[in-house]
């Protein structure tokens, strides 16, 4: 009687409810990943938390930067992993987290070690790279999470750039980033500076060029003149005859003088 | 011997009596002191630096205490209320007056809605009000950092103060219709936490009876997604972007959604209670 009651509503209930359900799929990471794995141990850490994990995901954090203060490295650690399976939602602790993984916690070991001179240089190289790997891991799992994050794409390009010195992958991560939904201004315009510092100069004055029309000239942000600046320079330095530069659509005269009376 | 005719009157008087009774209960004192405790020790997130996040903290806190706090007390107080007037013997000398078992159960419900009501309504505006300080003295350390005026929407977080009642009003109606024919407080009591966890795993429930088509556990899991409220559902808007505004449209669906299964669940504790032997 209980069940048959229950099923009897639950469609119509459902059907109502279910623009709001679609909202939450789309806003809930967890619910739309395919790994059946971590799904269920999603599914699992909201039963058992319920509407109280963002809060456990606080505290833990809270823990972790006590830890960071402490320079616990194998604590600091723990802790972010745990912050990120209690929610995943917040990519606050998805990006610091990385940040702390890839900057801090190498320098606390090389201090740890103790060594010093050439030694500890070699020593301090090695870590930086380990940490950064495992930190481009770290990330790599939030996208799971967040498929559509220029952040995610912005930080990753973050750590190639300052700690693996990998300009290609720093240039490509960020190219990503320029694609994603609400993204930065700046990412498509340091995609084009990598290139350039890559030596594809070619490469990189074709990007300008198609990015500089879709900027909006009003907005600061957008830096559509510091644009302009560097096409005219890797133009100057491609040797690009004048009559074939880069002409902005806000330069062509308008119909009226193509056409005199 | 007839039925009683059903009489608001009486299930008013059911529901006060319940309200004092459960003023008189320790476990809602403890609870509510406990809770401001937590709230207010949101204030000490200070001392961490955070910044502007720290408000995300405090509010999450707050929710989280909420949420926490809610759910042991939807489920705790049904229970006792309930099994209270039937350890003491009470329910039969009430039935024997002329009130009838929907006003009992009923004006029980009525009465823990009014708390779980009054708890989160108290709560959310004690937090709203350790949020507007914080901001405030925010505003006035770092003007730079915030443009465009105060950060916090009040009004959502009013909108999912209302939704935490909502999921709390369908745990306590659960737990009510599991009291309606079980024989122990700790077994009510252990049905209803286990409601909380199947209902939070309802998308889960949901997926496994798509995969699993006409097995044995894809009969089970289709079972669990239509019978139980998916209550992820009353944090639709948790996770909403940044760049999104607040769904309000669909605020009232979800309200609904939580109202019409706390009336099956209300219906179907006062069928069973009409059936139950003392």
């Amino acid at each position: 009687m209980i069940l048959a009651g229950f099923a009897a509503v639950s469609f119509p209930l459902g059907e109502l409810a279910a623009p709001a359900s679609a909202l939450l799929r789309r806003n809930e990471p967890a619910l739309r990943l395919d790994s059946g794995g971590v799904a269920v141990e999603q599914a699992l850490v909201s039963a058992v938390v319920g509407g109280f994990r963002a809060a456990a995901a606080d505290l833990v954090w809270l823990r972790a930067a006590g830890a960071v203060e402490e320079r616990d490295g194998p604590t600091t650690e723990a802790m972010l992993e745990w912050v990120s399976v209690l929610d995943p939602r917040s990519l606050y602790f998805w990006l610091n987290g990385a940040r702390i993984m890839a900057y801090d916690i190498p320098g606390w070991r090389t201090e740890a070690a103790g060594q010093t001179g050439v030694l500890r240089d070699e020593k301090a190289h090695v870590a930086q790279r380990r940490a950064a790997h495992h930190a481009l891991r770290r990330l790599e799992e939030a996208m799971k999470f967040h498929p559509a994050s220029a952040v995610l794409w912005i930080e990753r390009a973050n750590i190639e750039l300052n700690q693996l010195g990998d300009l290609e992958a720093a240039a490509a991560s960020y190219r990503r980033a320029s694609e994603q939904p609400h993204a930065p201004y700046y990412a498509a315009r340091v995609h084009g500076e990598l290139l350039r510092r890559l030596g594809q100069k070619s490469a990189a004055l074709a990007w300008l060029i198609q990015l500089h029309p879709q900027l909006p000239p009003g907005e600061e942000a957008a830096g559509a003149d510091q644009v302009l600046a560097r096409i005219r320079v890797l133009e100057r330095e491609l040797g690009v005859a004048p009559e074939q530069a880069y002409r902005p659509l806000t330069l062509i005269p308008p119909r009226s003088f193509l056409h005199p009376c | 011997m007839g039925r009683v005719a059903f009489s608001p009157r009486r299930l008013g008087f059911i529901a006060l009596n319940t309200l004092r009774e459960a003023m008189r209960e320790r476990i809602l004192s403890l609870l509510a002191l406990l809770a401001l405790i937590v709230v207010s020790g949101a204030q000490y997130l200070r001392d961490f630096h955070f910044g502007l996040p720290e408000l995300k903290f405090i509010a999450d806190l707050g929710l989280g205490t909420i949420a926490a706090f809610g759910t042991v007390l939807a489920v705790v107080m049904t229970a006792q209320l309930f099994f209270h007037e039937i350890e003491h013997h009470t329910v039969q000398t009430l039935l024997a007056k002329p009130v009838g078992r929907a006003e009992f159960i009923l004006g029980k419900l009525l009465a823990v809605a009014v708390i779980l009501g009054a708890f989160c309504g108290l709560l959310s505006v004690l937090l709203a009000g350790v949020l507007w300080l914080r901001e405030t003295s925010l505003l006035r350390e770092c003007p730079e950092a915030i443009t465009g005026g105060r950060l916090i929407n009040y009004a959502h977080l009013a909108a999912v103060g209302l939704l935490q009642w909502l999921k709390l009003l369908v745990l306590a109606t659960l737990t009510l219709l599991v009291a309606s024919y079980a024989r122990t407080p700790l077994f009510t009591m252990v049905m209803g936490f286990a409601i909380f966890v199947i209902c939070h795993l309802q998308h889960l429930a949901q997926a496994a009876s798509a995969r699993a088509g006409a097995s044995a556990v894809g009969r089970v899991t289709a079972v669990v997604a239509r019978v139980f409220p998916d209550f992820l559902l009353f944090h639709f808007a948790d996770s909403a972007g940044a760049n999104e505004a607040w769904p309000w449209d669909q605020l009232g669906r979800v309200a609904l959604y939580g109202l019409g299964y706390a009336s099956v669940a209300g219906a179907l504790a006062v069928f069973c209670f009409r059936r139950r032997e003392f």
